[in-house]
């Protein structure tokens, strides 16, 4: 239409139009969130994370539970000695043993032990028949020839066998990683189910009831969220058994009623407004009102506080794994694998990062997209 | 307009009387916002009720379209009272009875589309099972109001004001109601838009017979519309009878104060009207004045004002007035 300013007849079909461009409100949300770079890289992250947890096992040769007690605390960088022939690198374990490390970083067996020469502070091994030195006179420990007393010159390579290393059972850091995540996620997931069914069917009939039907509910809520829910974790631990079951059980019986409060004052507000008193003098059943009308306009606040209470769910189920009361071995989470870590933190710092990282990241992710989800469905801040 | 015509001929629509409403104000006081008021609507007419603001006008209709529950008195519609009725038994008397809202932006459900809105009371009333089936409903109705079918399926938010007005008016409409309680439905609205609005409820009156309960304090507007007025003043109908009459002889001095607070556009006319309107503030509904509520800021207030409370008198050809300046 080039003149725009021209007089319309009545029955032009333009008479109504609306010029905006056509935008449904889940459209509306998703353009706001998009523009929001901490909100998307929070996404990707999550993205990337659950295909880590979900798809990540099958690549790996490892088990969580399978242990290699011949490479117990190897961690993802080595200092390593070249042999004799430079055919390969040997690697002194924790416990005083050469591992054979071919060149490209994958872990060889242990070395046989010949003999041992306490009086010169060293322990004999037999390479491809060549006899090679453990010397353990002073530290660093060191690799040399017994003979010549010459020391093997040494390097330092990636872990290709296991990429993030191995904890003091042997099992590989990167597969319980997974399976960590998994749990991480499983909790995560159940928090956030149970939150949506119960908090707003009990938040939303407390609000709209109102009166001293809101006056009970709302005591009851108040009651479940002052029992502190490490000791309720552990009342119903002894009751059913450590193991996710009842960490799933102990979330999910509690963590509603943060979403049922938040829900119910939205309610509460809600259903002052014409359009709730609207559908009154309509005549529409109380069903029709609630989850028409009521629930969907607290969408909002009920999206952000479940993203808000993911990060949550999943920082006390690593709280209870890190106190012991979490899964139980050799099942992994990150939780329990940071409690494992903190036996040999001074020697093997690497198995606290990465569950530590791991946990980081899925908070900062999650954190985010509720942020950016809290701003992305304030209408206030269209655009 | 029908002249003179007396108002309590017939079998009246809807009959208030007596009706009240106090409002919990805490601390074991009340706040008087509908105080026992009584009035007859016929069917075809339209009744306009006037006032200041926080005169309990929208208490009033919301008490007689039941969202709140009246503290005393009875609503007596289509020949039952329904002042008593739970929500279940009030059910089929909603399909007779809607309401038109104030604020067009707050009485429309931002997340639902025209057309779920509008068929809202026919699936309440189970006048169409589905949604889809809805259409043949919902399509005429938007044509009727001005919309066109393509609107259907837009969201509330992306109308004007009064493009939205209207959708509520066919949401009100769509089940052919016999009442309909307008609470001020045009004073969110531009002033172009207004006439828009009111012809378009004259229009729907003209065809259907629709009986209007006609809230606002846009004066001249209420002239335009009713066939017959009345005057809220701190809960109560102070004056009440023929719109012309109320118009051209308003006997209450309230009523003469709000009708020479319009403003008038020629200058000179006004400067000569000057020292109208009313003075002082509206006084508290917590505590009401005793007597005749007005005596704090009636001009010809007597010392039996501050003591009795006048009652309704005819004061000729169906005009009532309560005020002790009538004896």
């Amino acid at each position: 239409m080039e003149n725009k300013w021209g007089k319309l007849k009545a029955t032009n079909e333009d008479r109504e139009k609306i010029w905006k461009k056509n935008r449904t409100f889940a459209g509306d949300v998703w353009f706001r969130f998009r523009h929001k770079p901490t909100a998307l890289a929070g996404l990707i992250i999550i993205a990337l994370l659950m295909f880590f947890a979900v798809f990540g096992p099958n690549f790996t040769d490892y088990s969580y539970s399978k242990q290699n007690l011949d490479v117990v605390n190897v961690p993802p960088r080595m200092r390593v000695y070249e042999t004799a022939d430079g055919e390969a690198y040997l690697y002194i374990t924790q416990n005083m043993k050469l591992l054979e490390v071919s060149k490209d970083g994958h872990l060889g067996s242990q070395l046989e032990k010949v003999r041992e020469d306490s009086g010169r502070y060293m322990t004999i091994f037999d390479y491809k028949g060549t006899e090679v030195a453990l010397y353990y006179g002073q530290k660093p420990y060191l690799v040399a020839d017994p003979e010549t007393l010459v020391i093997y010159p040494h390097t330092t390579v990636w872990n290709h066998s296991y990429l993030l290393g191995t904890d003091s059972l042997g099992r590989d850091i990167l597969t319980r990683l997974m399976y960590g995540t998994r749990v991480s996620l499983v909790v995560a997931f159940v928090a956030v189910a149970v939150n949506l069914i119960i908090g707003i069917a009990y938040g939303g009939i407390s609000g709209y009831a109102g009166g001293n039907a809101d006056q009970v509910m709302m005591r009851i809520v108040d009651i479940i969220s002052t029992i502190p829910l490490t000791l309720y974790v552990i009342l119903i631990m002894v009751l059913l058994g450590s193991g996710l079951k009842s960490i799933i059980i102990a979330l999910g019986t509690v963590y509603w009623v943060d979403m049922a409060r938040v829900v119910r004052g939205q309610v509460l507000s809600l259903k002052q407004q014409d359009f709730v008193l609207a559908a009154r003098t309509i005549g529409s059943p109380t069903k029709t009102i609630l989850f028409q009308h009521l629930v969907p306009n607290c969408m909002g606040s009920i999206l952000v506080t479940a993203t808000m209470l993911i990060p949550s769910a999943i920082f006390m189920e690593a709280f209870l794994g890190f106190l012991g009361i979490g899964l139980r071995p050799p099942l992994a989470s990150l939780g329990t694998m940071c409690n494992d870590a903190t036996e040999n933190l001074r020697t093997c710092p690497y198995q606290l990062f990465f569950p530590a990282l791991v946990i980081v990241l899925i908070m900062f992710a999650f954190n985010f997209v509720g942020d950016g989800l809290r701003d992305a469905l304030d209408p206030k801040l269209k655009k | 307009m029908t002249e003179n015509k007396n108002i309590s001929a017939g079998t009246p629509l809807l009959e208030v009387k007596d009706l009240t409403r106090y409002f919990d104000a805490g601390y074991k006081m009340q706040v008087h916002a509908v105080d026992h008021i009584s009035f007859k609507l016929q069917k075809g007419r339209t009744l306009g009720l006037v006032g200041e603001s926080g005169c309990g006008k929208s208490s009033a209709a919301r008490t007689i379209i039941r969202i709140y529950e009246p503290t005393q008195g009875q609503i007596i519609f289509m020949g039952t009272d329904i002042s008593h009725m739970n929500q279940k038994m009030l059910k089929p008397y909603r399909k007779n009875m809607q309401m038109i809202f104030q604020d067009p932006y707050a009485s429309l459900n931002a997340r639902m589309t025209v057309r779920d809105i509008i068929a809202e009371p026919l699936l309440a009333h189970g006048i169409v099972r589905r949604k889809e089936e809805a259409n043949e409903y919902v399509y005429p109705m938007l044509e009727k109001v001005g919309l066109t079918t393509e609107h259907a399926n837009r969201y509330a938010h992306e109308f004007s004001g009064g493009q939205r007005q209207r959708v509520g008016i066919a949401r009100a409409l769509i089940l052919h109601p016999q009442l309909v309680i307008c609470d001020e439905p045009i004073s969110a609205l531009d002033v172009s838009i207004q006439a828009q609005v009111i012809n378009l409820l004259r229009d729907f009156q003209e065809e259907e017979g629709t009986t209007y309960l006609f809230i606002a304090h846009d004066l001249s507007m209420v002239r335009y519309v009713s066939d017959e007025v009345g005057v809220m003043y701190l809960g109560q109908i102070v004056e009440m009878g023929v719109s012309d009459d109320i118009y051209q002889h308003p006997a209450h001095p309230y009523t003469q104060g709000l009708l020479s607070s319009i403003p008038i556009a020629n200058p000179k006319l006004a400067r000569e009207k000057e020292g109208g309107g009313i003075k002082g503030d509206i006084p508290s509904p917590i505590n009401p004045p005793a007597g005749c509520r007005f005596h704090t800021r009636c001009p010809y207030a007597k010392p039996i004002c501050a003591e009795q409370t006048p009652q309704m008198k005819d004061i000729g050809g169906g005009h009532l007035c309560a005020c002790h300046l009538m004896d």
